[in-house]
Protein backbone atom coordinates (compact mmCIF):
# COMPACT_ATOMS: atom_id res chain seq x y z
CA UNK A 1 0.00 0.00 0.00
CA UNK A 2 2.95 2.33 1.23
CA UNK A 3 4.33 1.73 -2.39
CA UNK A 4 1.45 2.83 -4.31
CA UNK A 5 1.41 5.57 -2.19
CA UNK A 6 4.39 6.39 -2.66
CA UNK A 7 4.47 5.91 -6.57
CA UNK A 8 1.92 7.58 -6.66
CA UNK A 9 2.91 10.79 -5.45
CA UNK A 10 6.38 10.56 -7.62
CA UNK A 11 3.99 10.30 -10.45
CA UNK A 12 2.00 13.33 -9.80
CA UNK A 13 5.12 14.90 -8.99
CA UNK A 14 6.42 14.35 -12.22
CA UNK A 15 3.27 15.43 -14.03
CA UNK A 16 3.21 18.66 -12.30
CA UNK A 17 7.11 19.33 -13.19
CA UNK A 18 5.81 17.92 -16.73
CA UNK A 19 3.08 20.76 -17.18
CA UNK A 20 5.19 23.47 -15.72
CA UNK A 21 7.93 22.94 -17.74
CA UNK A 22 5.32 22.64 -21.28
CA UNK A 23 4.01 25.85 -19.62
CA UNK A 24 7.77 27.69 -19.42
CA UNK A 25 8.36 26.67 -23.04
CA UNK A 26 4.92 27.81 -24.25
CA UNK A 27 5.17 30.92 -23.09
CA UNK A 28 9.38 31.01 -23.94
CA UNK A 29 7.73 30.65 -27.45
CA UNK A 30 5.32 33.36 -27.35
CA UNK A 31 7.80 36.02 -26.18
CA UNK A 32 8.23 38.73 -28.72
CA UNK A 33 11.77 38.99 -30.84
CA UNK A 34 12.82 41.18 -33.02
CA UNK A 35 11.83 41.18 -36.61
CA UNK A 36 13.59 42.55 -39.24
CA UNK A 37 10.66 41.85 -41.77
CA UNK A 38 8.66 45.30 -42.40
CA UNK A 39 4.80 44.52 -41.73
CA UNK A 40 2.50 45.68 -44.56
CA UNK A 41 -1.55 45.63 -43.99
CA UNK A 42 -3.01 43.31 -46.41
CA UNK A 43 -6.46 42.68 -45.34
CA UNK A 44 -7.71 45.90 -43.34
CA UNK A 45 -7.77 49.24 -44.02
CA UNK A 46 -8.69 50.22 -40.46
CA UNK A 47 -6.64 48.74 -37.12
CA UNK A 48 -8.45 48.45 -33.80
CA UNK A 49 -6.64 49.69 -31.16
CA UNK A 50 -6.63 50.09 -27.51
CA UNK A 51 -4.85 52.07 -24.72
CA UNK A 52 -4.70 52.00 -21.00
CA UNK A 53 -5.58 55.32 -18.81
CA UNK A 54 -3.52 54.60 -15.69
CA UNK A 55 -4.85 57.87 -14.12
CA UNK A 56 -3.34 61.34 -13.48
CA UNK A 57 -0.46 62.09 -15.54
CA UNK A 58 -0.30 58.54 -17.45
CA UNK A 59 -3.79 59.33 -18.97
CA UNK A 60 -2.45 62.69 -19.72
CA UNK A 61 0.29 61.01 -21.38
CA UNK A 62 -1.64 58.14 -23.48
CA UNK A 63 -4.38 60.90 -24.71
CA UNK A 64 -1.21 63.43 -25.95
CA UNK A 65 0.41 59.70 -28.15
CA UNK A 66 -2.93 59.54 -29.59
CA UNK A 67 -3.42 63.21 -30.25
CA UNK A 68 -1.62 62.84 -33.44
CA UNK A 69 -3.32 59.53 -35.10
CA UNK A 70 -5.58 59.22 -37.34
CA UNK A 71 -8.37 57.98 -36.07
CA UNK A 72 -10.21 56.80 -39.52
CA UNK A 73 -7.45 54.10 -39.68
CA UNK A 74 -7.47 53.59 -35.65
CA UNK A 75 -10.58 52.42 -35.27
CA UNK A 76 -12.78 51.29 -33.38
CA UNK A 77 -11.05 52.63 -30.02
CA UNK A 78 -10.81 50.69 -26.59
CA UNK A 79 -9.77 53.12 -23.79
CA UNK A 80 -9.48 50.85 -20.20
CA UNK A 81 -9.82 53.02 -17.09
CA UNK A 82 -9.13 51.43 -13.97
CA UNK A 83 -12.62 51.09 -11.67
CA UNK A 84 -13.12 54.39 -9.61
CA UNK A 85 -11.28 56.55 -11.74
CA UNK A 86 -13.70 59.32 -13.25
CA UNK A 87 -11.04 61.54 -14.38
CA UNK A 88 -9.75 59.68 -17.04
CA UNK A 89 -13.21 58.47 -18.12
CA UNK A 90 -14.25 61.69 -18.81
CA UNK A 91 -10.89 63.00 -20.33
CA UNK A 92 -11.70 60.31 -22.94
CA UNK A 93 -14.86 61.40 -23.71
CA UNK A 94 -13.94 65.05 -24.01
CA UNK A 95 -10.63 63.60 -26.27
CA UNK A 96 -12.60 61.46 -28.82
CA UNK A 97 -15.59 64.45 -29.08
CA UNK A 98 -12.33 66.99 -29.45
CA UNK A 99 -10.67 64.56 -32.46
CA UNK A 100 -14.64 64.36 -33.55
CA UNK A 101 -14.77 67.78 -34.52
CA UNK A 102 -11.00 68.02 -36.03
CA UNK A 103 -12.12 65.24 -38.80
CA UNK A 104 -15.73 66.55 -39.22
CA UNK A 105 -14.23 69.95 -40.27
CA UNK A 106 -11.15 68.11 -42.33
CA UNK A 107 -12.54 64.74 -44.08
CA UNK A 108 -15.87 64.15 -46.20
CA UNK A 109 -15.87 60.67 -44.37
CA UNK A 110 -18.96 58.77 -43.85
CA UNK A 111 -19.41 58.03 -40.20
CA UNK A 112 -18.23 54.31 -39.44
CA UNK A 113 -21.50 52.31 -38.91
CA UNK A 114 -19.92 50.60 -36.14
CA UNK A 115 -19.67 52.54 -32.43
CA UNK A 116 -15.94 54.51 -33.35
CA UNK A 117 -15.21 53.99 -29.37
CA UNK A 118 -15.72 52.00 -25.92
CA UNK A 119 -14.90 52.83 -22.31
CA UNK A 120 -14.33 49.53 -20.34
CA UNK A 121 -13.66 49.77 -16.47
CA UNK A 122 -11.43 47.12 -14.92
CA UNK A 123 -11.43 46.37 -11.59
CA UNK A 124 -7.66 47.61 -9.27
CA UNK A 125 -5.47 44.93 -8.99
CA UNK A 126 -4.91 46.39 -5.10
CA UNK A 127 -6.39 49.78 -3.65
CA UNK A 128 -4.12 52.03 -1.64
CA UNK A 129 -3.59 50.43 2.09
CA UNK A 130 -5.13 47.32 1.04
CA UNK A 131 -4.33 44.58 3.20
CA UNK A 132 -1.92 42.21 1.40
CA UNK A 133 -4.18 38.85 2.92
CA UNK A 134 -7.17 40.06 0.42
CA UNK A 135 -4.78 41.14 -2.45
CA UNK A 136 -4.82 38.17 -3.99
CA UNK A 137 -8.64 38.11 -4.55
CA UNK A 138 -8.82 41.72 -5.75
CA UNK A 139 -5.82 40.92 -8.11
CA UNK A 140 -7.37 37.64 -9.44
CA UNK A 141 -11.18 40.13 -9.91
CA UNK A 142 -8.51 42.18 -11.77
CA UNK A 143 -6.73 39.62 -13.72
CA UNK A 144 -10.70 38.03 -14.48
CA UNK A 145 -12.06 41.52 -16.12
CA UNK A 146 -9.19 41.91 -18.65
CA UNK A 147 -9.66 38.54 -19.75
CA UNK A 148 -13.25 38.89 -20.53
CA UNK A 149 -12.60 41.85 -22.65
CA UNK A 150 -9.28 40.52 -24.23
CA UNK A 151 -9.77 36.90 -24.76
CA UNK A 152 -13.55 36.02 -24.10
CA UNK A 153 -15.91 38.67 -25.46
CA UNK A 154 -13.93 38.64 -28.95
CA UNK A 155 -14.48 34.78 -29.28
CA UNK A 156 -18.10 36.18 -29.89
CA UNK A 157 -17.08 39.21 -32.34
CA UNK A 158 -13.44 39.75 -33.41
CA UNK A 159 -14.41 43.32 -33.84
CA UNK A 160 -14.30 44.11 -30.21
CA UNK A 161 -10.40 43.02 -29.71
CA UNK A 162 -7.90 45.88 -30.07
CA UNK A 163 -4.66 44.76 -32.91
CA UNK A 164 -2.65 47.08 -30.56
CA UNK A 165 -2.52 48.08 -27.38
CA UNK A 166 -0.75 51.15 -26.15
CA UNK A 167 0.56 50.63 -22.51
CA UNK A 168 1.68 53.85 -20.46
CA UNK A 169 1.65 52.25 -17.24
CA UNK A 170 1.34 51.92 -14.02
CA UNK A 171 0.27 48.71 -12.26
CA UNK A 172 -2.87 47.68 -13.95
CA UNK A 173 -1.31 47.89 -17.09
CA UNK A 174 0.75 44.89 -16.35
CA UNK A 175 -2.80 42.61 -15.11
CA UNK A 176 -4.11 43.74 -19.52
CA UNK A 177 -0.80 42.19 -20.31
CA UNK A 178 -1.69 38.95 -18.66
CA UNK A 179 -5.06 38.74 -20.38
CA UNK A 180 -3.04 39.35 -23.59
CA UNK A 181 -0.65 36.31 -22.88
CA UNK A 182 -3.43 34.48 -22.48
CA UNK A 183 -4.64 35.00 -25.98
CA UNK A 184 -1.20 33.97 -27.26
CA UNK A 185 -0.98 30.98 -25.12
CA UNK A 186 -3.96 29.75 -25.91
CA UNK A 187 -3.05 30.65 -29.89
CA UNK A 188 -5.66 33.27 -30.11
CA UNK A 189 -5.29 35.87 -32.10
CA UNK A 190 -3.49 38.97 -29.72
CA UNK A 191 -2.78 42.59 -29.97
CA UNK A 192 0.56 43.84 -30.19
CA UNK A 193 1.73 45.59 -27.31
CA UNK A 194 3.32 48.93 -27.12
CA UNK A 195 4.99 50.00 -23.83
CA UNK A 196 5.95 53.82 -23.62
CA UNK A 197 7.35 54.52 -20.43
CA UNK A 198 6.21 58.00 -18.73
CA UNK A 199 8.21 61.44 -19.20
CA UNK A 200 8.96 61.23 -15.41
CA UNK A 201 11.36 58.69 -15.86
CA UNK A 202 14.81 59.94 -16.56
CA UNK A 203 17.43 57.72 -15.37
CA UNK A 204 15.45 54.16 -13.89
CA UNK A 205 12.82 52.46 -15.40
CA UNK A 206 9.22 52.71 -13.48
CA UNK A 207 8.28 48.93 -11.78
CA UNK A 208 5.55 48.17 -14.54
CA UNK A 209 8.19 48.93 -17.15
CA UNK A 210 10.63 46.82 -15.52
CA UNK A 211 8.10 44.12 -15.33
CA UNK A 212 6.66 44.75 -18.63
CA UNK A 213 9.86 45.48 -20.78
CA UNK A 214 10.32 41.28 -21.84
CA UNK A 215 7.05 40.50 -22.82
CA UNK A 216 5.95 43.77 -24.86
CA UNK A 217 6.62 43.77 -28.90
CA UNK A 218 8.24 47.27 -28.39
CA UNK A 219 9.56 49.34 -25.66
CA UNK A 220 9.69 52.94 -25.91
CA UNK A 221 11.73 55.25 -23.87
CA UNK A 222 11.53 59.06 -23.55
CA UNK A 223 15.23 60.13 -21.67
CA UNK A 224 18.55 58.95 -23.62
CA UNK A 225 19.95 56.81 -20.57
CA UNK A 226 17.23 54.64 -20.40
CA UNK A 227 17.74 53.31 -23.77
CA UNK A 228 21.76 53.07 -23.13
CA UNK A 229 22.53 49.21 -22.50
CA UNK A 230 19.52 48.17 -23.09
CA UNK A 231 19.43 46.30 -26.22
CA UNK A 232 15.59 46.82 -27.97
CA UNK A 233 14.81 49.33 -25.98
CA UNK A 234 13.73 52.31 -28.27
CA UNK A 235 14.49 56.57 -28.13
CA UNK A 236 13.07 58.80 -30.25
CA UNK A 237 12.88 62.13 -28.48
CA UNK A 238 10.00 63.47 -26.25
CA UNK A 239 6.72 61.81 -27.51
CA UNK A 240 4.45 63.65 -25.37
CA UNK B 1 2.10 90.70 -12.90
CA UNK B 2 0.68 87.34 -11.06
CA UNK B 3 2.11 84.31 -10.00
CA UNK B 4 0.40 81.05 -9.32
CA UNK B 5 1.36 78.25 -6.60
CA UNK B 6 0.05 74.67 -7.39
CA UNK B 7 0.56 71.74 -5.68
CA UNK B 8 -1.79 69.63 -7.93
CA UNK B 9 -3.53 67.37 -6.40
CA UNK B 10 -0.96 65.78 -3.89
CA UNK B 11 -0.38 67.32 -0.73
CA UNK B 12 2.56 69.18 -0.04
CA UNK B 13 2.59 71.25 3.26
CA UNK B 14 5.91 72.66 3.57
CA UNK B 15 5.65 73.91 -0.20
CA UNK B 16 2.19 75.82 0.94
CA UNK B 17 3.74 77.31 4.24
CA UNK B 18 6.75 78.07 3.00
CA UNK B 19 4.63 79.70 -0.18
CA UNK B 20 2.43 81.57 2.04
CA UNK B 21 5.13 82.95 4.65
CA UNK B 22 6.27 86.50 4.51
CA UNK B 23 9.95 85.84 3.53
CA UNK B 24 8.61 84.59 0.00
CA UNK B 25 5.56 86.95 -0.81
CA UNK B 26 8.24 89.89 0.04
CA UNK B 27 10.35 88.76 -2.55
CA UNK B 28 7.51 88.12 -4.54
CA UNK B 29 6.18 91.82 -4.51
CA UNK B 30 9.44 92.99 -4.62
CA UNK B 31 9.96 91.50 -7.96
CA UNK B 32 6.69 92.93 -8.98
CA UNK B 33 4.37 90.07 -8.72
CA UNK B 34 1.22 91.89 -7.09
CA UNK B 35 -1.13 88.89 -7.10
CA UNK B 36 -0.71 85.70 -5.96
CA UNK B 37 -2.84 82.41 -6.05
CA UNK B 38 -1.91 79.25 -4.45
CA UNK B 39 -3.54 75.98 -5.38
CA UNK B 40 -2.92 74.09 -2.08
CA UNK B 41 -4.67 70.47 -3.10
CA UNK B 42 -4.57 68.74 0.48
CA UNK B 43 -2.22 70.66 1.83
CA UNK B 44 -2.51 71.82 5.96
CA UNK B 45 -1.99 75.61 6.26
CA UNK B 46 -2.27 77.96 8.74
CA UNK B 47 -5.84 79.82 8.17
CA UNK B 48 -5.93 82.25 10.99
CA UNK B 49 -4.41 85.53 9.09
CA UNK B 50 -7.22 84.27 6.12
CA UNK B 51 -10.85 84.81 5.28
CA UNK B 52 -12.98 82.44 3.88
CA UNK B 53 -14.41 83.61 0.71
CA UNK B 54 -16.75 81.61 -1.12
CA UNK B 55 -14.53 78.75 -2.33
CA UNK B 56 -11.22 80.18 -1.36
CA UNK B 57 -9.23 81.90 1.35
CA UNK B 58 -8.10 85.61 0.90
CA UNK B 59 -5.46 86.77 3.12
CA UNK B 60 -6.82 89.49 6.00
CA UNK B 61 -6.21 92.82 4.86
CA UNK B 62 -4.44 91.97 1.34
CA UNK B 63 -7.01 90.77 -1.12
CA UNK B 64 -4.41 90.01 -3.52
CA UNK B 65 -3.32 86.75 -1.84
CA UNK B 66 -6.07 83.75 -2.34
CA UNK B 67 -5.41 80.13 -1.60
CA UNK B 68 -7.77 77.86 -3.24
CA UNK B 69 -7.94 73.94 -2.31
CA UNK B 70 -9.09 73.14 -6.33
CA UNK B 71 -9.34 75.46 -9.19
CA UNK B 72 -11.73 74.00 -12.18
CA UNK B 73 -8.82 74.46 -14.61
CA UNK B 74 -5.72 74.83 -13.84
CA UNK B 75 -4.96 75.14 -17.91
CA UNK B 76 -6.96 78.34 -16.79
CA UNK B 77 -4.44 79.86 -14.44
CA UNK B 78 -0.88 78.94 -16.59
CA UNK B 79 -2.42 81.35 -18.56
CA UNK B 80 -2.91 84.22 -16.54
CA UNK B 81 0.14 83.51 -14.81
CA UNK B 82 3.50 85.05 -15.06
CA UNK B 83 5.14 82.66 -13.31
CA UNK B 84 3.86 79.23 -12.04
CA UNK B 85 5.84 77.71 -8.50
CA UNK B 86 5.27 73.95 -8.35
CA UNK B 87 5.90 70.61 -7.04
CA UNK B 88 7.70 68.72 -9.36
CA UNK B 89 4.95 66.48 -11.26
CA UNK B 90 5.75 65.46 -14.61
CA UNK B 91 1.80 66.64 -15.54
CA UNK B 92 2.22 70.10 -14.26
CA UNK B 93 5.57 70.75 -15.69
CA UNK B 94 4.92 69.60 -19.13
CA UNK B 95 1.32 71.79 -19.10
CA UNK B 96 3.55 75.06 -18.00
CA UNK B 97 6.67 74.41 -19.98
CA UNK B 98 4.23 74.27 -23.53
CA UNK B 99 2.43 77.51 -22.39
CA UNK B 100 5.90 78.93 -21.92
CA UNK B 101 5.68 80.44 -18.74
CA UNK B 102 8.72 80.82 -16.43
CA UNK B 103 8.55 77.88 -13.70
CA UNK B 104 10.38 77.08 -10.66
CA UNK B 105 9.67 73.88 -9.25
CA UNK B 106 10.16 71.89 -5.81
CA UNK B 107 10.66 68.35 -5.71
CA UNK B 108 8.87 66.70 -2.67
CA UNK B 109 11.94 65.09 -0.17
CA UNK B 110 9.55 63.35 1.61
CA UNK B 111 8.44 60.81 -1.38
CA UNK B 112 10.27 57.61 -1.68
CA UNK B 113 10.92 57.50 -4.82
CA UNK B 114 13.11 60.02 -6.05
CA UNK B 115 12.20 60.18 -9.49
CA UNK B 116 10.85 63.87 -9.11
CA UNK B 117 13.99 64.92 -8.12
CA UNK B 118 15.52 63.25 -11.64
CA UNK B 119 12.77 64.80 -14.11
CA UNK B 120 13.41 68.52 -12.10
CA UNK B 121 17.70 68.06 -12.39
CA UNK B 122 17.67 66.94 -16.42
CA UNK B 123 15.21 69.81 -17.12
CA UNK B 124 16.93 72.28 -15.07
CA UNK B 125 20.38 71.01 -16.96
CA UNK B 126 18.05 71.58 -20.17
CA UNK B 127 17.88 74.80 -18.83
CA UNK B 128 14.16 75.06 -19.42
CA UNK B 129 13.22 75.37 -16.11
CA UNK B 130 14.81 76.21 -12.36
CA UNK B 131 14.66 73.66 -9.37
CA UNK B 132 14.45 74.36 -5.56
CA UNK B 133 14.16 73.33 -1.88
CA UNK B 134 11.41 74.73 0.37
CA UNK B 135 13.43 76.29 2.29
CA UNK B 136 16.19 78.30 -0.54
CA UNK B 137 12.44 79.16 -2.56
CA UNK B 138 12.81 83.18 -1.54
CA UNK B 139 16.49 82.58 -2.71
CA UNK B 140 15.18 81.23 -6.05
CA UNK B 141 12.72 83.43 -6.87
CA UNK B 142 15.25 86.90 -6.08
CA UNK B 143 17.76 85.13 -8.76
CA UNK B 144 14.81 84.16 -11.06
CA UNK B 145 15.51 85.88 -14.60
CA UNK B 146 12.46 84.53 -16.94
CA UNK B 147 14.78 85.62 -19.99
CA UNK B 148 17.76 83.05 -19.53
CA UNK B 149 15.11 79.90 -19.30
CA UNK B 150 15.42 78.08 -22.62
CA UNK B 151 12.07 77.76 -24.65
CA UNK B 152 10.54 74.40 -24.11
CA UNK B 153 10.56 72.64 -27.23
CA UNK B 154 6.58 72.16 -28.92
CA UNK B 155 5.09 68.82 -29.16
CA UNK B 156 5.85 66.67 -31.76
CA UNK B 157 2.86 64.48 -32.27
CA UNK B 158 4.08 63.23 -35.55
CA UNK B 159 6.74 61.14 -34.05
CA UNK B 160 4.68 58.20 -32.19
CA UNK B 161 2.39 58.61 -35.27
CA UNK B 162 4.83 57.53 -37.01
CA UNK B 163 6.25 54.81 -35.17
CA UNK B 164 2.70 53.12 -34.74
CA UNK B 165 1.72 53.59 -38.15
CA UNK B 166 5.45 51.67 -38.84
CA UNK B 167 4.40 49.06 -36.71
CA UNK B 168 0.82 48.25 -37.80
CA UNK B 169 1.90 48.53 -41.68
CA UNK B 170 0.55 51.24 -42.54
CA UNK B 171 2.97 52.61 -45.04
Amino acid sequence: MQDTNASFSTRAAWAVLAVITIVALRIYCILPRPSVVKRTRRRKLTCALGVFLGSGGHTSEAIALMSALDFSRYTPRTYFVSEGDILSAKKALAFESEKAAQTDSHSTLGTDPRSPYGIFTIPRARRVHQSLFTTPFTALRSVLSCIYYITLAPLASQDNLPEVLILNGPGTACVLCVAVYVNKFLGLASPRLIYVESFARVGSLSLSGKLLRPFVDRFIVQWPDLAKERPGVEYRGWLV
Amino acid sequence: MHAFVTVGSTRFDTLVQRALSDSVIDVLRSKGYSKIVVQCGNSDFNTESYERCGDCWVRKGDEDIEVWRFKESLQEEYKQADLVISHAGSGTILDVLRMRKPLIVIPNETLLDNHQQELASALVNLGHLKASTVLGLPEAIRRLDPSSLIPFPPFVGSRFKEMLDDEMGFA
